[in-house]
This record gives C-alpha cells, structure tokens and sequence, in this order.
C-alpha cells in the first residue's frame, strides 16, 4: 500500500514535469511559419490569402497584426525577440528599424522577386527586405463638399490656399452638413498620425524626392526656424479646424468615421482608409490634396513603400519563408490578394492590376506625375517620434501649450537629439 | 419607531440608487453590444433598436479570427483548472510538512515563502523571459507559448500565499488526529491523504476563489508568457488584441467584452455564497 | 529512526513541487534580474549590441529621468486618492449592507460584480463610457449639453483622467473591500449598540466609539490590501488611457497618467531598454517593500492604541 501511493505521487511529480513541457513540435519538412505585421486594416485578407496559401503548400502559416493604435508592431517583436520566438517573417519600417534588427535580418539578394521591384529595402549594396505597397497620403478631400463649397482643389497647395479654403467651408458647415472641417486626430494613440506622417511634412514637403538634407540637418540638431513656424502654423490650422473630441480622444475609427459619414470635407489619413471608406458605404468622389505646410506651394503628397517584409535569419524556417515571399509576388493569387482584396498599390512591376480604392488611385495619378515627395519620418527612431514628439503633439492639441511653447519644445527636441 | 423606518426607508433608496449606479456599466455594455458600428458611437445610451443585431454581433465575435473566442476561451479554461488543481495539490501538502516538520529548514523555507508575498511581478517578468529562453535552450523543454509554462508560472507565483494560509489552518488541527492514524499503521502520505487533506475543505475553497479570480483575469502575465495573437490566448489577452491591435470597432469590442464576462458572472451567480466567503477568509487570514 | 527518515523524505517530496516552482519562475529570475539591472541589457538585435556591464549607470539614468520621477510621484498620488477612495466607499457600503434594510444580500452581490472582472477589460468599457457615453448623453439632451462639450472631455485632460483612474478603480476594488468590512461589522456584537443606544448615543456615536474601534483590524487589512494594489495599478491604466494626454514635467514632454507599472513595462519594450526597465522594476521593489513594512507596523500600532 506504503509503495503504490509512493509510486502514484512519483508518478504525479513526473507529471508535472511532463505537462511543464515535454508537447515537442513535430518535426515537419517546412513550417510552420509566423508572420507578424503592422497594418490591422488588412489582417483578415492576409490571413485569408495565408489559409489558401497553406493549402497549396501543406505549411502552416499564423499572421500576427499590431499596430494602427495601441498595439505598436516594433514593442510586440521587442518582446517575442527577449522570449526567444522571434517570427519567421515580420515588418520593418525604414533604416532605423533595419538596425535594430540587423543581425538578425536575412540577405534576399537573390530572390527572384528582386528584380520586379525597385523600392526593396536595401542596405549597402544588399537587398533585405521585401516592400509591402506602394502607399500615400496627403490631405483627403471630399469632392463633392469642396464642390459645393466652391473650393477649387487646385488651390490647395500652401498655407494660404488652406486658410482661405477652411475658413470659407467652415462658415458653410451646416449647410454641407458637416460637423467639422477636417478630421484629425493626436490622442495618446493617434500619435503615429501626428508625430510620424504629419511630422514628415516638416522633414521633406516641398524637397525633391530622396531629398534628406532637412531631416538630416535636424537630426544634426540644426533647426530651420522659419521652415518650422510655417509648419507649427501648419499644425495650428489642421487642429484649429478639427472637430475637437475626435482630435484629443478620438480613435482611428472615429477620424476615418467622421469623413467617410461626411461629417468632415478633409481627412487626415492615407489610402490605407481605402477599405473603411468602402466598409462605411462612402459614395463620395475623394482625392488627395499636397499638404500646405509652407508658404511657398508645395505640389505633390508623400509617396513611398514605407514597409518591408524581412525573414528572420534565425528561423529554422527560412526556406518555407522565402517561398511565401516569393509566391506573394509571383502568383496570381499573390497579386489578386494584394491589390483586390487588400486594396494596395503593388511595389512590382510584373504585377498589372490596379487597386479600386479612390484614394489609391489618387496617389498613382501623383505618382504618373512625378508629384511625389518622400517619406523621411523613419529616419528618425521610433522611440524619439512616440516618446518625445507625440507628446508635444498631444498637447498642442489639448490646448496646453501655445504655438510658441509648440515651437520651442519642437526645437528643443531636435537640439536634444 | 417611526423615526427609525423613516431612517431605514432613506438608506434603501439609497442603497438602490449605489446599486444601479454600480451596474450601469455593465447595462452600457449590454444595450451597445446589441447595436451596429454606427449607432454605438452616435447615440451611445440610447436603447437599441434592434435586439437581434446583438446576436450576429455575437456571431460575429464567436468567428472572428482575431478573437477566436472559442480557442481563447478553452484556453482560459484549461491554464485556469490546471493551475488551480496544481496550487491547492502541491501548495497544501507542503504546508502541511512545513507544519509537522519543527526543523531549521523547515522554518527557513516557510520563512522564504512568505516573504515572496511581496515580490511584484514586475521585478522577476523581463529575467522570466530570458530565463524561459535559456530553459528551452539547454534542455528543448518549451515554457514560453505553453500551457506548461502558464501553470508553473501560477504555481510559483500563487503558492505562497496560498502555502500562508494552509499553514495557518494547519496549525490549528490537533496533532493527535494524526498520531491515532500512525498508531493504526497509516504511512505519513496516507494520512495527509486521507485525513488531512478532506479538513482543509474549507481552506481549499478560499484557496480556488483567491487564486481562481486573479487567474482568470490575469493579462501581464500571459502577455509576457504567451504572447498577443499567437496560438494560445487566454480571454484577456484575446480582447486586448481585438480592442488594441484592430481598428476601434466598439460595437464589436463591447460584445467581445461582454462574451468574456458573461461565463464569470454566471459562475459568481451559482457559486455566490462560497466565492464571497472565501475572498473574505483569504484577506482576514 | 525507521520513522524520521520516512518523514525526513516525505518532507522533500512533498515540498519538491512547490520547491521547484518557486526556483524557476521566482528566484532564479529575481537574481538574474539584479544582475541585468546593472549590465546594458536589450531586446534588440543591433550589431554589436552584446550584454556589457555598465554599472549604476541605469539607475543613474532613471532617477535622473523625468518620466520616471513623474510616474513615481504620480503614482504615490494615485495610491493615497485611490486608498482613500476605496476605502471610505466600502466603508458606507458596509455599513448601508449590514443595516436592518431589505434585500441586502442582492446589494452585496451587486457592488461585488465589478470585482470578478479584470481590470483590462473594465478599462476598455470605461474608456468607451468616458469617451462616447457620457458625450452621448450631452447630445441627447439639452439640458446635459455641457457633457457634449469636446472641451471637458474626461480622457482629454490630465487631471481628470488620474481621477477617471481613481474611478474605475474604486468601482472596481469597493465591492470587496466591502465584504472584508462587513465580515468585520457582522462580529460586532449586536448587544453592544442596543446597550449604547439605551444610553442614548446617537448613530454617530456609536459608529466613533463602537463600530470602528470593533474592526479596527479590518482595517490594517484592507489598508494593505488597497495600498499594494493601487501602487501596482497596470491593466486599468493600459487599456483606460494608455498613459495619456501629455504633459509637461521639468521641462519635458511626457506621459500624463503613465503609472509606474506601465512605465516601467514601456521602458523595457516601447523605449527598448530592457535593462533599465528592470533597474526601474527594482526600485519599485524596494519602495514596494518599505510600504508594506511601513504601513503594518503602524496599523498594528494603532489597533493595540484603540
């Protein structure tokens, strides 16, 4: 008796250990893969194109999405990273996210997708990562308002075409049943609207494309005082003309909601809102309008392929990653996923289909035109744009600090750097 | 006396204001989770119209992919059940030698336990990961995405506190219960077993309630050991993915929220008494 | 000696699973996190970022840094509201629920619900009553129409969201702490307040001179217990207001309502430093402790006084 309840307890301690544990992953020929990315807006699609792509292939692929608001992709791998499950392929935005991962990042020089594209992420000669879309944003409009307004889009160019145009549909908001003009946000969570694409007009508006010398010179702590105050002017003016709940609480639901409803003539956002734009039942005609942050007109929005798709080098599955790359930009279902059903602009040129969305196509006819000017935020380190600018942003909006205050912490910021 | 009722009618009043006060939170998330994307953000408090539209809101939220409600909330289940049967098994047995065994070791251990009351979880989660990390390394066992590494994480985290509170019950059960047992010839195992163990009853029930409540709406602790959107979810964690990582969709989110706390007031509802009885047990020990 | 050795075994084996738990998921990482607070620790994976030692330099770092001190002190005024609070709340509560009034085991189980649910998801549902229904209400009717007004917007204004914390946080937590008071109450025996009333002490009285003295140490519990909870405050301020609106402290811009705890888990993954968010976490350790020694010595002094 003495030894079997011995037996049944040593039995019970094995157990533990056993549950601790011991479920070893089969080992497959190829897979599993985890994909993570940054763009909630296509996850369902992604994930329906990854369900029929594991069927064509017997591997197994999860997509893990994060981003768009309080979910940030970059702390998400920084914890998966420190766990030792680092994903087999996940996104990286620009150079400073590049170092980060370095290390880590496998070269896909000679991938057979390279030679289609001419915006890969390369990095000395190598090329690293695999662009998601060609995406871009400037100042949505809503025609069909601006035309009743009897704004001419044309003149929407500069700080005053902007003031004029705002101040003139703002005295006509209830009869273009708008609550607002424009809609924007800077919450706590909207500060990749404020610090990261709002930012860049600063960094590159007005520059030819590839043009880094103004991000360069503030990151050299040289502030160009008069291209800033135009811009702080800039800022006061989207923030004046905002409705204000959706401005300092509001979410992306709620910004993209109050345009596409047609509470506001002018949206703060890119061609990503393409879907939620459809999804809401938007019937309006919407195009993109250059940003009017200077004086001097500035015509052409900011267009880039902003984020790449890199395979961890670590992985034990780096050749079941590389095929789904591969086939992502090789097969018809590859192509079909991301321009019809994602609604993106592909970034490769065997690819000839052409994205439904208005505003996407907004941003090709810019694009036809050579009216483009760059994305440079990235240049500057996640951290910097969420810990330090986002907050100066935030208040700003709040109404806690005057232009002038705007003005000196946005210096001091940079000197800091 | 006529004072007196005047007096006990004021505070009933009272009291039913306070009460609906506390619950209508919970009646905002229930008349929202029945409307549509639209209405829930422009008229937020007014009754729906639809009733229906909470049961496709439901359906919606039992299928979606980023919830997967289902997976999340077995999952949930299983860490939950696990961690409960393996804190009350283990943490009673030791408490149980800690009391009979008058040795240096014995105090000393019982010593260090307590004192890991006031451990923070924050001071051990970054090294738990690394360590989880070396652990897998050297040995191939896998903690971190696991169950096995939720429920040890619990057993560690939970047994103190639970060990404190056997101990202090043990300690009041007569010796010589357990003498007449050996005297019968009952090994040291059987007896814990046989006669120990069915005492504790009571203890086992604050027990289960104290560590059962955290468990279940733990979210720091699967977030580092589990991760968002991987494979195993717990509830928690699968409605911050949802809320978070998605567009702000609060028809969706409130009845995703609603989905999670609907199984909870339900058990609380059947098990009232005892549950109410042993979180107040747990915090008077 | 056939005996003491069975025990002496049994003991281990008994012990062997806690023993093993407690060495894996406590000590081991408590020690290891000493040694990472002091070495350049990170989750990045940069060239040439290794793990180097460089001293007190994350501590340095830390109390030097604004968003820290700021998060510390506003954490310290968080807990005493917050205390406060919570416990003045469950205190009426207690009292309105152990009155001669009807229905009080319904009032019980009500002003409990809040408490079976965490604190995430409680965040997320006051986050959208702070955000939509209270605004929705102003929108409703005229006469609430201030509530409407984007500029007194709860979560827009620093102030108000560290109260809007404070909120959600007795809602939750009063319920409980309740059940501890009534438990209390409930020994009180009855025999004393009749003697007292025939003596014609007023409620007031009798609520000074007999009922707090009675559960006096009830209240060295739930002090502790609302105390430890509120300084580690995380899931509410996660999904309630995520650390914001901004504000300004010492001259930098920061994170208004960012609690310790989440700065500290945002100093190790959203700022990528790893090793001084351990560093932090040490710190809070210690203050953590010093509270706790702090405050139950001075609650057992008092319940000996009364």
């Amino acid at each position: 008796m003495k030894r079997i309840t011995l037996i049944l307890i040593a039995l019970a301690l094995v157990l533990t250990i056993v549950i601790t544990g011991c479920k070893k992953e089969e080992e497959i020929a190829k897979g599993p893969i985890v994909l993570a990315q940054g763009k909630p807006e296509i996850d369902e699609q992604l994930k329906a194109y990854a369900a029929q792509w594991s069927e064509a292939t017997g591997i197994e692929v999860t997509i893990k999405s994060c981003g768009g608001g309080s979910c940030d992709l970059g702390q998400m791998l920084k914890a998966d990273y420190a766990a030792g499950e680092m994903p087999d392929i996940f996104a990286i935005n620009g150079p400073q996210d590049f170092l980060e991962w370095q290390s880590i990042v496998l070269d896909v020089s000679g991938e057979p997708w390279v030679k289609d594209t001419s915006v890969a992420f390369t990095y000395e000669g190598k090329t690293y990562g695999f662009p998601v879309a060609v995406e871009g944003w400037g100042m949505a409009y809503n025609a069909d308002v601006l035309a009743e307004a009897d704004v001419d889009p044309k003149s929407l160019v500069n700080l005053a075409g902007y003031r004029d145009a705002f101040a003139k549909i703002d005295a006509m908001k209830a009869d273009l049943g708008l609550d607002s003009v424009v809609s924007m946000a800077a919450g706590p969570e909207m500060g990749w609207v404020t610090a990261h694409h709002n930012f860049n007009s600063l960094l590159s508006n007005g520059l030819d494309y590839g043009d880094t010398s103004a991000a360069d010179n503030l990151l050299a702590g040289k502030v160009d005082a008069k291209r800033l105050a135009e811009y702080a002017d800039w800022v006061e003016l989207l923030f004046q003309y905002a409705d204000k709940a959706v401005l300092t609480t509001g979410n992306y639901d709620a910004q993209v909601g109050a345009f596409a409803t047609g509470k506001a003539a002018f949206l703060h956002q890119g061609n990503w809102v393409d879907g939620n734009l459809a999804g809401a039942g938007a019937n309006f005609d919407v195009a993109f309008a250059p940003h009017g942050s200077m004086e001097a007109a500035t015509e052409g929005i900011f267009v880039s392929a902003p984020s790449f798709y890199v395979v961890n080098s670590e992985s034990k599955n780096t050749d079941a990653a590389l095929q789904f790359l591969t086939d992502l930009a090789g097969t018809e279902a590859g192509a079909n996923y991301m321009v019809n059903e994602a609604g993106m602009i592909p970034a490769f040129s065997n690819i000839n289909l052409n994205p439904s969305g208005k505003l996407s196509k907004s941003v090709q006819e810019w694009a036809a035109m050579g009216k483009v000017y760059s994305w440079n935020q990235y240049l500057f380190s996640g951290e910097f744009r969420d810990q330090t600018l986002a907050p100066i942003y935030n208040q700003f909006a709040n109404g806690a600090i005057s232009k002038a205050r705007f003005v000196d912490l946005m210096t001091e910021a940079f000197k800091s750097l | 006396m006529t004072e007196r009722k005047r007096e006990s009618l004021a505070l009933e009043i009272l009291s039913s204001l306070l009460f609906v006060i506390f619950l209508l939170p919970f009646g905002i998330v229930i008349i929202n989770s029945a409307k549509d994307a639209f209405s829930v953000t422009q008229y937020p408090m007014k009754l729906p119209e639809d009733w229906t539209q909470l049961f496709r809101n439901i359906a919606n939220i039992w299928t979606s992919p980023n919830v997967q409600y289902q997976s999340s909330f077995l999952s949930s289940v299983i860490i939950t059940v696990v961690s409960l049967l393996t804190i009350t098994f283990f943490s009673s047995q030791a408490a149980w030698v800690l009391v009979r065994t008058k040795t240096r070791a014995s105090q000393l251990l019982f010593l260090m336990f307590v004192a890991a009351i006031v451990i923070p979880f924050q001071i051990v989660m970054f090294p738990l990961l690394s360590w989880f990390r070396i652990v897998y390394q050297a040995t191939g066992v896998k903690l971190l995405r696991t169950y096995g590494g939720m429920v040890i994480s619990y057993l560690g985290f939970g047994m103190s506190l639970s060990i404190f509170m056997y101990h202090g019950f043990i300690k009041s059960i007569p010796y010589e219960l357990e003498e007449a047992a050996n005297i019968d010839g009952c090994s040291r195992i059987k007896t814990f077993y046989s006669i120990i163990y069915p005492i504790l009853k009571p203890i086992h029930a604050t027990v289960l309630v104290l560590n059962g409540i955290w468990i279940w709406n733990d979210y720091l602790l699967p977030l580092l050991i589990l991760g968002k959107g991987n494979r195993v979810m717990t509830i928690p964690l699968a409605v911050s993915n949802f809320a978070g990582a998605y567009v702000k969709q609060w028809d969706l989110i409130l009845t995703s929220i609603l989905m999670a706390m609907v199984p909870v007031i339900v058990f609380f509802l059947f098990a009232q008494k005892s549950i109410i009885k042993g979180m107040v047990q747990g915090s008077i020990k | 000696m056939e005996k003491t050795r069975e025990n002496r075994i049994v003991f281990w084996l008994f012990l062997a699973p806690v023993l093993f738990a407690f060495l894996m998921v406590v000590v081991v990482p408590f020690f290891m996190g000493i040694f990472y607070s002091f070495t350049s620790w990170s989750s990045s994976a940069r060239v040439g970022g290794g793990l180097s030692f460089i001293g007190l330099t994350n501590f340095t770092e830390s109390l030097t840094d604004p968003s820290f001190l700021y998060s510390f002190i506003l954490t310290f005024i968080y807990t005493a509201i917050n205390v406060l609070a919570i416990n003045i709340v469950s205190f009426a509560l207690a009292l309105l629920v152990t009155s001669a009034i009807k229905g009080r085991n319904i009032y019980r189980v009500g002003f409990f619900l809040p408490n079976l649910i965490g604190g995430l998801i409680l965040g997320y549902v006051w986050q959208f009553i702070f955000n939509n229904a209270i605004p929705g209400l102003g929108k409703a009717w005229a006469f609430l129409a201030p509530l409407a007004n984007p500029d007194y917007l709860i979560l827009a204004d620093r102030n108000a969201s560290v109260l809007a914390l404070v909120l959600v946080g007795t809602w939750q937590y009063a319920g409980y702490i309740m059940m501890i008071y009534v438990a209390a109450l409930e020994s009180v025996p009855v025999e004393l307040h009749e003697a007292a009333r025939i003596d014609g002490a007023g409620g007031w009285l009798r609520l000074k001179n007999i009922t707090i003295p009675m559960v006096a140490q009830a209240f060295t519990i739930t002090m502790f217990l609302t105390l430890v909870n509120s300084f580690k405050q995380f899931d509410v301020n996660v999904s309630l207001t995520a650390g914001g609106p901004s504000t300004m402290f010492l001259g930098k811009p920061i994170f208004g309502t960012e609690l310790l705890a989440l700065d500290i888990y945002n100093t190790a993954f959203l700022a990528n430093n790893l090793a001084q968010g351990q560093a932090r976490a040490f710190i809070f350790f210690i203050v953590l402790v010093v509270i706790s020694i702090v405050q139950v010595r001075t609650s057992k002094k008092r319940e000996v006084e009364l």
